[in-house]
């Protein structure tokens, strides 16, 4: 396939870093973890580069935490390699290894204060109290926490202990950061705000990260990078752009966002563009690029729902139309969601951006609209 | 009207309430002041053999308190050796359960789920026996013809049996024995609660497993320790049967005085004073406990 990945401004809202870019900083190959023969990780390879902030995306059960675990040492792979800057850590304890993790809900002794978490890993280092207290001071003063020191974990706020547990984690100065969930205990409000904040954090710092999320946006928001994990394995690995505009299978696009799928065959396979014939549409789907394919062989055309025009009056291009009755209506303010019925019973999502106040009132229950869509659309998958 | 009554008659609230105080009051409070009361008057030989601490003379009410056993148990060396050897055997006794119900308590609360309530069972489940029966198989296994020594000569570690039983080492082995349980349920009760993840933060962080235990699991099963304690030392310092079947004549304790007062000496205000001092005693390690405890649950709420 070779849809060119129309760029729109991505989701993605960090900045790529400008250092030097190794691709194998970590490196995982054929890493297999088993339990009881169920393959809770299955035979993953992964690169990733220095500074960046990768993350692992599943849902619960892909084995992304299994992944995680490995790489911070609480799980031994049943095989499998899994090199640190150019050094195979598979064999060294969690206690040996140059990695630090930001646990889910984030595992503060509770019998420390703020400072004895923070300075917690420097003390077993075994640095002299003073520079312990200076690092301390550091990292506290890094995630604005000075004024808690003194506190216990219990008298601080969800988001606060989250700083707290970022700065421990940092305190060492790890090879690789590893956060587990880490907005998983957050409110909706303080997460989006949390995310950013730690990306800068992380970014300031040039720490390589890996997180773990089940949660898209999340990852979109904080990731450089994403793998899709799925049963152990990992389905594809890219920018969020990437993946959301090219995702490379049918399993890839109905995770990520949501999505309209419509199954075809390959009619007319030209260079220059390709149709679709689709049961569920009268016209074939009129695809405005070369694919590898072959005539005859089953496809899914994968549109999103924002690709999607919705007009009441026919529009004038030839291709790549259809009529249809609004069927249920969303309103989410930002936009509204209007699940459409073809002739064919087919139903597809539109999303309708509510640029003007009010915008919304144009279509109404029962109303037959004509939906719409250019040549690059879609993605053609064949997986 | 009947509202208004309502409102002075006790309600649901008071009939939850009331049950437990009630058993404080006739069981606990009633005895208490009876003892104390005791206490306080002189030996006489009739029925009860002790004098009231009231007496009507003329139009005067006289109320005598007699301080005079109070100042016995001082002055006599037999009573406040009793008392420091009780509190020592008690100490002593609690630390070793202590060392032995640890690692029993942190091994039940790292089995899986399942396990647990078997493993749980099987500590529990001696004291289903009558304890004295527990005691007398004790005597059995220890004593100079008994099993374990028996059991050495056969080995050919030991020529001549081992003197254990009537020394100070038969009555910790009989304590410990005893109270292990008390010590292990509510270590347990702690220790399956502790969060798992905090020994793995703990390794993340650099810690061996040696010092993970030391640094997190400890102090945070503090509490649970300090339960298991109190659980064990109080009942010890007061332990009589066990002092009496399995220690030695030497073997001095505050329960078996009080015994010798009140059912050999028929001295019953000595032996109130005797009960008194060492439910005073008692108080004291309680009132820690119960300080630590309220400042963790506040700790917790805040």
């Amino acid at each position: 396939m070779a849809a060119t990945a129309s760029s729109v401004a991505a989701a993605n809202g960090v900045a790529k870093s400008d250092a030097p870019i190794r691709e194998d900083y970590v490196r995982i190959d054929d890493l297999t973890k088993e339990y009881d023969g169920f393959r809770a990780v299955d035979d993953v390879s992964l690169s990733i580069r220095k500074g960046e902030i990768f993350a692992l995306l599943g849902a619960s059960g892909c084995g992304k935490s299994t992944l995680l675990r490995c790489l911070a040492g609480f799980e031994k792979p049943t095989y499998g390699k899994i090199e640190l800057d150019g050094v195979s850590i598979v064999e060294q304890a969690a206690y040996d290894r140059p990695i630090n993790m930001m646990f889910q809900s984030y595992a503060l002794f509770p019998h420390m204060t703020v400072e004895q978490n923070i300075g917690f890993g420097l003390k077993m280092a075994g640095l002299a109290r003073d520079r312990v207290a200076a690092r301390v001071e550091e990292m506290l003063t890094l995630v604005q926490m000075n004024r808690f020191a003194k506190r216990k974990p219990h008298q601080l706020s969800g988001g606060q202990q989250q700083r707290v547990a970022l700065a421990r984690s940092l305190a060492l100065s790890p090879k690789l950061l590893l956060l587990d969930e880490p907005m998983g205990a957050l409110d909706k409000k303080l997460r989006s705000q949390m995310q950013l904040e730690l990306v800068g954090i992380i970014e300031r710092l040039g720490v390589t990260c890996v997180m773990v999320t089940h949660d898209q946006e999340e990852a979109m928001t904080m990731a450089t990078r994403i793998a899709i994990m799925d049963a152990g394995k990992i389905r594809q690995v890219g920018t969020p752009d990437e993946i959301y505009e090219q995702p490379a299978s049918r399993f890839v696009a109905q995770f990520i966002g949501s999505v309209n799928l419509l199954e075809g065959t390959i009619e007319d396979d030209e260079k220059d563009h390709v149709t679709i014939r689709s049961d569920v549409l009268e016209q074939p789907i009129h695809v405005g690029h070369g694919v590898t394919g072959f005539e005859g062989q089953a496809v899914a055309y994968a549109l999103r729902p924002e690709k999607i025009k919705i007009e009441k009056d026919e529009p004038a291009q030839p291709h790549n139309k259809v009529r249809g009755l609004i069927e249920d209506i969303a309103y989410f303010g930002t936009h509204s969601v209007y699940h459409v019925r073809l002739q064919t019973g087919k139903k597809l999502l539109v999303h309708f951006m509510n640029a003007k106040r009010w915008a919304s009132e144009r279509f109404t229950w029962n109303d037959t609209v004509w939906l719409s869509w250019g040549d690059n659309a879609g993605v053609v998958l064949t997986s | 009207m009947i509202a208004r009554l309502r409102k002075y008659l006790p309600g649901g609230r008071w009939a939850v309430i009331a049950p437990p105080y009630f058993w404080m009051l006739l069981f606990f409070a009633v005895p208490f002041l009876i003892a104390l009361k005791i206490s306080f008057s002189s030996i006489v030989i009739a029925m009860p053999p002790y004098t009231p601490l009231t007496e009507w003379v003329g139009d005067t009410l006289q109320l005598k308190l007699n301080l005079k056993n109070y100042l016995f148990l001082l002055r006599d060396p037999l009573y406040v050796n009793a008392y420091l050897s009780s509190l020592k055997i008690a100490l002593i006794s609690t630390l070793l359960c202590l060392l032995v119900g640890y690692p029993i308590a942190y091994a039940i609360a790292r089995l899986p789920a399942a396990s647990r309530n078997t493993a749980l069972m099987l500590v529990v489940l001696p004291s289903w026996t009558s304890f004295l029966i527990r005691i007398y198989a004790w005597i059995g296994i220890l004593k100079n013809n008994g099993l374990l020594n028996n059991f050495l000569i056969w080995l050919g570690v030991i020529d001549e049996p081992l003197k254990i039983l009537h020394t100070p080492v038969a009555v910790y082995i009989g304590i410990v024995y005893a109270y292990l349980p008390f010590m292990i349920l509510p270590l347990y009760t702690n220790l399956v609660k502790h969060d798992h993840r905090l020994i793995e933060a703990a390794y993340d962080l650099g810690c061996r497993p040696w010092q993970a235990f030391l640094r997190i699991t400890l102090p945070l099963s503090r509490a649970g320790i300090i339960a298991g304690s109190m659980l064990v030392m109080i009942p010890a310092v007061g332990e009589f049967v066990i002092p009496e079947l399995m220690g030695g004549a030497d073997t001095l304790m505050i329960g078996r005085q009080l015994w010798v007062e009140f059912f050999n000496n028929r001295d019953w205000p000595v032996a109130s004073a005797v009960a008194i001092v060492m439910l005073v005693l008692l108080i004291v390690p309680m009132m820690i406990f119960h300080h630590y405890q309220s400042k963790e649950l506040e700790g917790r709420l805040a």
